[in-house]
């Protein structure tokens, strides 16, 4: 392990002003789940500094605010999956947490550093596109709101600047007529890591018609989005059995429409439409 | 005795349990001592290249650093290697694959001897590389050693295979691949050097084989066995890994201590670990079989190449108990098996619990399967038909003389799982996306080395004069729980409870050479040696029990830590006070236990012979849940029954059962040490994935016990045969879901969906050095998920 600086603000704008004066080449440390793997990798890691953002209290917590739920960036995987706010609001995220790695990881790791590593298996992300939320990123220059779907570029690449802490990830409650899921397929049954995963949310009316439906695939396509073709498909139908069989090779369409034929589509392209097809049946 | 133990058989507490429960047990990187420096070796940067030149001059001026080491400066011998010597301490003019050392550091830190290394310049010239074992064997292929990549052929003939497959009705023939799995010891490897009085070395370590280690080490610094001293320190898991690479480590860091007169000490990281760290062989195997319409079994041809990586480490013992095990417990007339082993510029392959079997008994066992599908009846039926009996006659031409229980085993393993019922239930079950199967695997498997060698072992009972006993042996304890059994084997010698037994941890100037503690042979070998010390102790202080009383010495006995009147029960003297009279006259407090293994044979031109000196049968049943629509597999329930002779601890004989289906489970579907050109893909459990406990199912054990006469008490082996066959039978439990066969393990989500593994294009050969950093690069970068 290289030299670091470390640095442990105490307050938001200290980490702020860290971040735009401090050492340019620093790391933000959160839960330090995929931080302190990464410090061992002298040939992966050049970062000089650490900024230990955990002792800012401000940034920790689940609340409520009208229709939207707010999460802050340090809150980890075990608190929202003992949040009764998500539990009613935001079903789908629960479950996603809940298949993060092993207890001893969801009790460290944050739902801001998911996020912020952008890891192409991050859990959390499909079922918060699929919640349309929004982040906040602070630095000393101000603060921005971005929906979460224009805020990745490809995996480990975001558009945050350096000096830009994410401060707040929100999403408007599911309605009440909402079904949602998160189907994740690993190698094993714990410290998984997605191989494919699928995030959904569907809203039917009373007559059982699809009003809304959000399709959002993990790992799967090169930066995280949902399938507007696919999602089409769904609204203003009744789904049958089939047609939640076509939207499952819609959205593999789709993602051979990005991805083109790998190596790995031979198998990618019929298990994402199953995976697909199963998240919107539990929606059902 | 027999009848009536009081210690035997009982789930008495592990000797070691309280260190570890609370974290007292001293591992080999907790020896820390004075002015220690901290070793560090510089790895080769490719996996097959010749050394131009190494400049040390900048490593050395660092502050902190004390000496910088290559292969010319070694004093002695710079090879070593059990059966064949090419493995070197450091590369001199070649390296051979990836984990090959160059240069040692030793520094004042950790920090100062990885900077070190960083100055060291090693220039090299690429040499072709070749990763494929079967590719090494054609001609043309780049040479690892000598004039040809071929250094095993054994080979078992019996009868006449033309005129078997003559007779046969149909034939089958198959193709099967294994691959390398990491040994994934908790504890990686370590040790601490220290230079000792008159020109020697005291070395603890994280050591298994404790005597070949120092057999290297002596010749590495040119001075006689007696001068170097190694003990083992507690070892947190070996599973067969903690051989040559331990040696390797012994006698880089002892170097490095006689080179700066002070102790140095050796930890590697989990991926200097996984680089270095000798592997599973991966095994590609041809079988042929032919057999008549009834099952039975009319010829068998089998061809098998093993990949040995870049040195030869055990690969001619590992891939010996293959040619003698490949045709399973079967009956079949004519047989002809050619095991082959190629060095390629993979990491080296030796021994792993199994050692040579849990490859052939994956091929073995789903040829079985093929055939009771061809013939129409079931997996049991099937081996019930073809299994051994008593007497039976094996593929080597040994006679079974001790109880042949394959087909005991192999009914309780149905039972327990209800096999039949469910087997035809899910064969007709309808083609829904997720389904259930059941599947079995049995094996016959040769207890302790047979003729690979020498096999004796020493164990010494040493009892004090205040009642209490020290036991140390040349068997070693790994975690396996050789310590424990051997004290319960001494305790109830010595009719008393075990808490009273200090157990010494191995020192090589302490006891015998003993041999490796390997082939299951812990608690046979070093058990039987213990009985023997023991029954020394024992008859002496009767003798002495016999002239306090008066009593004759054939109406004494030692039970409940007393001596007793055998007929009236009566407690004569408690153990301490007869110890201390035994001290007080003058008699031997100690008790010199040895034991040999009885007579084996090996024709290796004839490929005929009494191989082992007995054997040990179990089976295994599975039923998985595969989901069809992904390739997911879910074990869902597991029997394991194992005939163990007599269990010495029921708690550790269950313990090892449940441990050797979890691995097993782990090599049937999970695990894969993947190297391309050379180049290792995983080296951290981020990516190389163990199974975790949630992936292991509930797992029934049966214990078996018939005893055998040549274990202590009837006990023979249990660590290595448990290993062994949870991978066929998940393998045709998948098969029964599915009617599908995975015949290159392990079974993941491709294999089972596709029917073949996803292989990522990437640039190699001629690219070669951009190939290796990419390929760096992207495992430390992108972990999972993208592709």
């Amino acid at each position: 392990m290289r030299p670091f600086e470390y640095y442990s603000p105490r307050t938001l704008s200290e980490a702020c002003n860290l971040l735009a004066e401090g050492e340019p080449d620093s790391k933000i440390l959160a839960g330090g789940t995929d931080v302190l793997v990464e410090m061992r990798k002298s040939s992966a890691w050049s970062s000089k500094a650490i900024v230990d953002i955990t002792r800012i209290p401000s940034l920790r917590g689940i609340g409520e605010s009208g229709d939207w739920i707010i999460i802050k960036p340090l809150t980890t995987h075990t608190e929202v999956l003992h949040s009764d706010l998500v539990r009613t609001h935001a079903p789908l995220l629960q479950t996603a947490v809940s298949t993060i790695g092993s207890p001893q990881i969801r009790n460290r790791g944050t739902v801001g550093g998911n996020i912020m590593n952008a890891a192409a298996c991050a859990d959390t992300v499909p079922p918060l596109i699929a919640l349309d939320a929004e982040i906040m990123l602070k630095s000393t220059s101000g603060e921005r709101v971005i929906a979460l779907s224009e805020f990745f570029v490809k995996p480990y690449v975001t558009v945050a600047r350096r000096d830009e802490i994410l401060v707040e990830v929100r999403f408007p409650k599911l309605p009440a007529n909402a079904r949602s899921s998160f189907v994740k397929l690993g190698r094993r049954n714990a410290l998984s890591i997605a191989r494919l995963s699928v995030a959904a949310v569907v809203c039917k009316d009373e007559a059982g018609v699809v009003t809304d439906a959000r399709i959002v695939p993990g790992a799967a396509f090169p930066r995280w989005q949902r399938v507007p073709e696919a999602e089409k498909l769904l609204i203003g139908q009744k789904p049958s059995k089939e047609l939640l069989v076509e939207g499952g090779k819609k959205v593999s369409e789709v993602m051979i429409s990005f991805t083109g034929r790998r190596w790995s589509t031979e198998y990618k392209e019929p298990v994402i439409a199953v995976l697909v097809r199963r998240a919107l049946e539990a929606c059902e | 005795m027999v009848g009536k133990h009081k210690i035997i058989g009982k789930p008495e507490r592990r000797v070691d349990a309280w260190g570890k429960v609370t974290g007292k047990a001293k591992y080999a990187e907790d020896y820390t001592v004075g002015h220690q420096l901290w070793g560090k070796v510089l790895r080769s940067k490719y996996p097959h290249a010749k050394i131009l030149s190494i400049d040390t001059s900048k490593a050395s001026e660092l502050l902190g650093v004390e000496a910088v080491l290559t292969a010319r400066e070694i004093p002695g011998s710079n090879v070593f290697g059990i059966v064949v010597k090419n493995q070197q301490i450091l590369a001199d003019e070649r390296v051979r694959f990836l984990g090959d050392g160059v240069a040692l550091v030793a520094a004042k830190s950790k920090e100062i001897a990885d900077h070190a290394l960083a100055l060291i310049d090693v220039q090299y010239e690429l040499l072709p590389v070749v990763s494929d074992p079967e590719e090494a064997l054609r001609p043309g292929a780049p040479l690892i050693h000598g004039d040809t990549n071929e250094f095993v052929h054994h080979k078992v003939r019996k009868g006449d295979v033309a005129k078997g497959f003559a007779e046969a009705d149909f034939t089958i023939e198959r193709k099967f691949k294994t691959q390398f799995v990491e040994h994934a010891y908790i504890e990686p490897e370590a040790v601490l050097a220290e230079p000792a009085e008159q020109g020697g070395v005291k070395i603890t370590g994280s050591v298994q084989n404790l005597f070949s280690s120092r057999r290297s080490v002596a010749e590495a610094l040119g001075i006689s066995l007696n001068r170097v001293q190694i003990i083992q320190s507690t070892l947190g898991g070996s599973f067969g890994g903690k051989d040559e690479v331990m040696t390797s480590m012994c006698c880089r860091a002892a170097l490095l201590a006689g080179r700066t007169g002070k102790p140095v000490k050796m930890v590697n990281t989990r991926e200097e670990s996984m680089l270095e760290s000798y592997k599973r062989h991966p095994y590609v195997l041809y079988y042929k079989w032919g057999a008549k319409k009834d099952g039975t079994i009319t010829a068998m041809e089998i061809r098998v190449v093993a990949d040995g990586g870049a040195y030869a480490s055990m690969s001619p013992f590992v891939t010996w108990r293959s040619v003698v095990q490949a045709t399973g417990p079967y009956y079949c007339e004519n047989v002809k098996t050619d095991v082959y082993a190629a060095y390629t510029n993979n990491n080296y392959t030796g021994a792993m619990r199994g050692f040579g079997s849990p490859q052939v008994d994956f091929a073995i066992e789903s040829m079985m399967d093929e055939l009771a599908e061809a013939v129409g009846v079931t997996p049991l039926e099937i081996r019930m038909k073809n299994g051994f009996e008593g007497g039976a006659v094996t593929a080597t031409g040994q006679k079974l003389a001790h109880t042949v229980s394959l087909k005991e085993v192999l009914s309780k393993a149905a039972q327990e799982l209800g096999f039949e019922e469910k087997w035809r239930r899910y064969r007709d079950a309808k083609a829904v996306a997720k389904r259930r199967g059941v599947g079995l695997a049995c094996s016959y498997r040769g207890v302790s080395l047979g003729a690979e060698g020498v096999d004796a072992a020493q164990t010494t009972v040493s009892v004090q004069t205040d009642g209490s006993v020290i036991v140390s042996s040349g068997v070693t304890d790994m975690g396996q729980g050789a310590q424990t059994q051997m004290a319960q084997i001494t305790a109830e010698v010595l009719g008393i409870s075990v808490d009273r037994i200090q157990f010494l941890n191995t020192n090589t100037s302490g006891v015998a050479d003993s041999g490796p503690t390997v082939a299951s042979r812990g608690t046979v070998m070093g058990g039987l040696a213990a009985k023997n010390a023991a029954e020394k102790v024992r008859a002496t202080l009767l003798e002495v029990g016999s002239e306090l009383t008066g009593t004759p010495v054939d109406a004494l006995d030692l039970a409940d830590n007393y001596l007793v009147n055998e007929r009236t029960n009566e407690r004569l003297a408690s153990f301490g006070e007869l110890t201390a009279a035994c001290f007080n006259k003058g008699r031997p407090m100690i008790g010199l236990g040895w034991h040999k293994a009885p007579r084996t044979s090996w024709h290796e031109e004839e490929g005929k012979g009494d191989a082992y000196f007995t054997f040990v049968y179990g089976a295994n049943a599975a039923e998985v849940e595969v989901d069809t629509e992904t390739g997911r597999v879910n074990v869902i329930d597991f029997v394991s029954v194992h005939d163990v002779g007599k269990a010495i601890n029921r708690a550790m004989v269950t313990g090892q059962m449940c441990g050797g289906v979890a691995m097993g489970l782990g090599y049937g579907l999970l695990e894969e040490f993947e190297i391309e050109a050379g180049i290792p893909k995983q080296l951290n459990f981020d990516e190389y994935l163990i199974p975790t406990s949630m992936d292991v199912p509930r797992i029934k054990t049966v214990i078996v016990e018939n005893e055998d006469p040549a274990g202590p008490f009837g006990a023979k082996s249990v660590g290595e045969p448990t290993n062994e066959l949870a991978a066929p039978a998940i393998v045709n439990a998948i098969y029964n879901a599915t009617g599908k066969r995975v015949y290159e393990i392990p079974a993941n989500l491709e294999r089972v969906f596709l029917g073949h593994k996803l292989t990522r294009h990437d640039k190699r050969g001629s690219e070669q050095k951009n190939a290796f950093d990419a390929v760096m690069v992207e495992s430390c970068k992108v972990r999972g998920g993208s592709e």
